[in-house]
């Protein structure tokens, strides 16, 4: 599926699943590659929260040279709402290298691998501003399904972006409501709070 | 915990979690930090063990990258992780030669154009945390207000810009005691703040940030004492000979510390309900003046500093300080005075929920947004404890199902249980005990639906969504509810007060549950949720909800009128008759908007199925190889899906309205046919609903403000109707620059979305395309 869409990418990049063990050869290329766009580092124990849990869902775009030039970082587990919730978190693709389909090639890469897995739906977010961002997600079949204010601590807002891979998921519930307690009222909302103080790596691809 | 550590770099988690699971020992050494309150009590004689050694052999044990976590440590709390000695994470790393502590001086003589120099600086950080910015990057990175609060003082009087003994010659002077008053009353003005927000059980920490460091601002101290210290120095600065300060700077600190008593006062939780309207348009005055005295002031920004973060009580590492320029912040305190001086008009509403409804809904639609502290100040004013959400509801159920009814006679409510009880009970009695369990079933929806009418717009869309499924349940208890009361009034005899709609309060949870997602989809083009492709879908789904809602109000609106004729032909009635006529007129005009709602949305649909089929909107078709229409159709309806009645259409008949040609990458002969003949069924009907649509919207206006429920904010209602007026004339003019075209002919032609927010749609939530050619 991937294939058709990706752009053919520069002839001399590989594309690799991530490995655990190299992680001393690819964690300093891939943080640093990734905070080069942030105002707020991530420790390397989100790094590690990520690629230690699901690993075979980050990918990574590595030129002759095995330089990174680009990176997909993502997990993979259920989500309140009962489905198998996949979660893109970070992308970033070199800023010489932009515009040349490399990113979309790592997301179907990630949503591919996500799929093998019976992952019932992808979500994201991105920055309202960041077209590039929103255009790469949305040729590829996400909606936007919600607007976050200010939900980045720079004050910026959000989409929530999301593809459905399998019908029924729209209906899925957890199996026992009640053991969520008070956070079943607000559902999504308390994710948002949850979430806010964090994830901001989908950076400008183009 | 991941293991072995590299040299100067190794990670924790913030709380709980890992951190305390791995290492018990840790929580009590740790302490003596100012780190966020433990939930569990402190131990009373903590017992210290040295685990170093056992901690780095188990270490040992584990692989680089291998994390150790239990299945509750979230992400969320990963991300609180920090790395010690990485300058932008570890609160404590100083570079070589830097100073823990600031070493600005705050007994140091100011100049009186400093201290209003620093005044404006403080206001442009009260504004930053205004508008979300947290304290610590805020106000807190004032030297001067550190001093205040740190260590905590006792009382106010001991909040000075030193502490213990000062010589003589070091006493704060006059300048330096302006200030202390000015900045006690401005974290006074803060601590009020902070109460007014979160007196609401939901308030949303991401639009404004109530986290105060564990500083003490003052709760317990009534706002009159600051207005005290105020007060104190406006006389000593007036008293002030011109030798010392200038007559001009001397205005220009009076104003200042004026409008800081103004704003105190204003903000004070405790001020009474007709006091409210008094305070924030003495401000505008004071306004004006800092305005223009603003260029007298002497920045010092030595007085403010991002150090003060590393002894706030927070894990973070200090940030940059946020600046927002003085113009700015002007600009939002000016739109904090007006917005607020709105909000007090609503004390003085016509008493119904609809109105209130209607000042809500208006107020959350200014331009700019209100700011939280806004919101919340107008949500205090709809909850203050002397109203009462059942009494709210009975009036709502009483302006739309029970107009003239027997059913909410007070009455009712004045009679006891027999004593006896195996005596009937009273009907009427029984009818308030129907009611007030149907008031406890809605309780909970219905305060959700108003909570989410005083939130960000953001937010508002996505609690309607969760409100939507609370009525839903609503509507669902209803049923059995109705068939008591229908009963009763039955049994009550023919009186033209006992009669009643069939399932009134069915038809009532029903009516506003489609309200609700009518806004749902509304607020969807507000906040460009939906892709082009996606508008004809939308304004489609749109056009059947708001037929349903027609629908159900034709049912009242058939009651009413047979309910007035049976009124006007009996006598005595004539209290009944003005009440039936007023609802009348009220779900007139309710009919009026939801037929203008349905037919405008019905030609918007058609007009950008055309538009999408014939690709006028440039740009390449969107390929979504991970997607299908249907898995989309279920993503986009997801917050629908599970409604009773079905609101969503099976796929298939959503396909065949919204796609009535085929899909949109392949035009059939048949639409080509279309296209070209101007008669052809689809420009009829377009250009019929556009009529209708104008003709609807035109009656609505003529049926004015008060019908419908919005006298008291006439103005924006009627700009309101004006725009979607102007919205189907727009509508109009584009379908007659398509219409009856070839397709040779259209090569030319393209169609631009007016941007949201760009001033150029009529209506934010109705997208008209507009027909440019070349």
């Amino acid at each position: 599926m991937s294939d058709q869409t990706a752009q053919p990418a520069t002839d001399e990049l590989h594309y690799v699943q991530y490995e655990v063990e190299k992680e001393d050869v690819y964690l300093p290329a891939i943080r640093q590659l990734i905070s080069k766009d942030l105002s707020e580092p991530y420790s390397i124990y989100v790094y590690r929260y990520f690629l230690y849990q699901w690993g075979d869902l980050c990918y990574m775009a590595l030129d002759s040279s095995n330089n990174l030039i680009g990176v997909v970082v993502c997990k993979l587990e259920t989500h309140r709402s009962g489905t198998f919730r996949g979660y893109i978190a970070m992308l970033a693709v070199q800023e010489s290298h932009r515009g040349k389909g490399i990113a979309t090639k790592l997301v179907c890469m990630a949503i591919d691998a996500m799929t093998a897995r019976d992952a019932d739906e992808v979500v994201l977010e991105t920055e309202v501003t960041n077209t590039a961002s929103l255009k790469l997600y949305e040729r590829l079949g996400f909606l936007r399904s919600k607007r976050l204010h200010r939900y980045y601590l720079n004050g910026n807002t959000a989409f929530r972006l999301v593809l459905y891979l399998k019908p029924g998921t729209a209906t899925k519930r957890p199996p026992e409501v009640g053991d969520f307690g008070q956070y079943a009222q607000y559902g999504d909302a308390e994710e948002e709070l949850r979430s806010r103080e964090g994830i901001q790596a989908q950076t400008r691809i183009t | 915990m991941t293991e072995p550590m590299p040299p100067g770099g190794s990670t924790s988690g913030k709380e709980g979690g890992a951190l305390t699971q791995e290492q018990p020992g840790v929580s009590a050494a740790s302490t003596t930090l100012p780190l966020r309150h433990s939930l569990r009590a402190a131990a009373i004689d903590p017992k210290l063990h040295d685990i170093t050694e056992k901690f780095t052999e188990a270490c040992n044990a584990l692989k680089i990258g291998q994390l150790v976590k239990d299945e509750y440590f979230t992400l969320f709390e990963s991300i609180g992780a920090l790395e010690i000695m990485d300058t932008k994470m570890d609160s404590g790393f100083l570079q070589p030669g830097e100073t823990l502590d600031e070493v600005y001086d705050t007994l140091a003589p100011l100049l009186p154009e400093e201290v209003i120099g620093i005044m404006d600086q403080l206001l442009c950080y009260e504004m930053a945390w205004h508008t979300g910015y947290p304290l610590s990057q805020t106000l807190l990175t004032s030297v001067y207000i550190d001093k205040l609060l740190w260590p905590e003082p006792r009382s106010v009087e001991q909040a000075q810009f030193y502490r213990g003994y000062v010589s003589e010659e070091r006493r704060p002077g006059l300048l330096l005691r302006v200030l202390r008053a000015y900045c006690l009353a401005l974290v006074k003005c803060v601590d009020s703040g902070i109460a007014v927000i979160t007196n609401r059980d939901f308030f949303e920490e991401e639009d404004i940030c109530t986290h105060t460091y564990n500083r003490v601002l003052f709760p317990q101290v009534g706002a009159d004492v600051f207005v005290g210290e105020l007060e104190d120095v406006i006389q000593n600065v007036q008293e002030c000979a011109e030798e010392y300060i200038t007559d001009d700077l001397k205005k220009a600190m009076l104003v200042r510390l004026e409008f800081r008593k103004n704003f105190l006062a204003a903000l004070d939780l405790e001020c009474p309900l007709d006091q409210l309207n008094k305070h924030w348009p003495l401000m505008q005055s004071n306004l004006v003046a800092i305005n223009v005295t603003h260029q007298l002031g002497k920045p010092v920004e030595g007085s403010f500093s991002t150090k003060i973060q590393r002894r706030l009580a927070s894990t973070v590492p200090p940030r940059p300080i946020v600046v927002l320029e003085f113009k700015d912040a002007f600009e939002k305190l000016k739109q904090l005075c007006a917005d607020c001086e709105e909000a007090t008009r609503f004390t003085s509403l016509p008493q119904n929920p609809l109105e209130y409804q209607s000042f809500m809904w208006a107020f959350a639609s200014r331009s700019p947004p209100p700011l939280t502290y806004s919101r919340s100040y107008l949500s205090n004013l709809l909850f203050h404890p002397s109203s009462d959400l059942s009494i709210l509801l009975q009036s709502d159920l009483g302006s739309l199902v029970f107009p003239a009814s027997v059913v909410l006679d007070p009455s009712n409510w004045a009679l006891s249980p027999p004593q006896n009880p195996n005596l009937p009970k009273d009907k009427r009695f029984q009818l308030a005990q129907l009611i007030n369990d149907f008031t406890e079933r809605a309780g909970h929806a219905y305060l959700e639906f108003w909570t989410a009418l005083g939130q960000n717009r953001c937010r508002l869309r996505r609690m309607l969504c969760h409100a939507i499924l609370g009525f839903d349940q609503v509507q669902n208890d209803a049923y059995t509810i109705d068939e008591g009361i229908m009963a009763l009034t039955q049994e009550m005899g023919s009186a033209p007060e006992n009669e009643i709609m069939p399932y009134p309060l069915t038809t009532w949870s029903y009516y506003r549950k489609l309200w609700m997602m009518e806004k749902v989809v509304f607020l969807g083009f507000e906040q460009d949720i939906y892709l082009p492709d996606e508008f004809a879908a939308q304004y489609h789904f749109l056009s059947t909800i708001a037929s349903t809602r027609s629908r159900l109000l034709t049912n009242v609106s058939t009651h009413i009128n047979a309910k007035y004729r049976r009124l006007f032909a009996a006598e005595g009635q004539t209290l009944r008759v003005a009440t039936l006529v007023e609802t009348a007129n009220y779900v007139d005009s309710l009919l009026a908007e939801s037929i203008g709602v349905h037919e405008l949305s019905t030609a918007l649909a058609k007009f950008w199925m055309v538009v999408l089929y014939l690709g006028l909107l440039g740009g390449k078709k969107l390929a979504r190889p991970f997607s299908s229409p249907e898995l989309r159709y279920e993503l986009r309806m997801k917050p629908f899906w599970t409604l009773q009645p079905a609101e969503v259409p099976p796929f298939e008949e959503f396909r065949r309205d919204v796609w009535s040609y085929g899909p949109y990458d392949k035009l059939t002969p048949r639409f080509l046919e279309d296209l070209q003949n101007p008669q052809a069924e689809l420009w009829m009907e377009l250009d019929e609903a556009v009529k209708r649509a104008k003709e609807a919207w035109a009656q609505v206006k003529r049926f004015g403000a008060k019908s419908a429920r919005a006298e008291g904010v006439e103005e924006s209602w009627k700009r309101e109707i004006q725009g979607v007026l102007a919205s189907c004339v727009a509508l109009g003019v584009a379908v007659a620059g398509i219409k009856g075209q070839a397709p040779k002919d259209l090569g030319e032609i393209r169609v631009e979305i007016p941007k949201v927010g760009s001033g150029k749609r009529y209506r934010e939530g109705w997208v008209v395309g507009k027909v440019c050619r070349g």
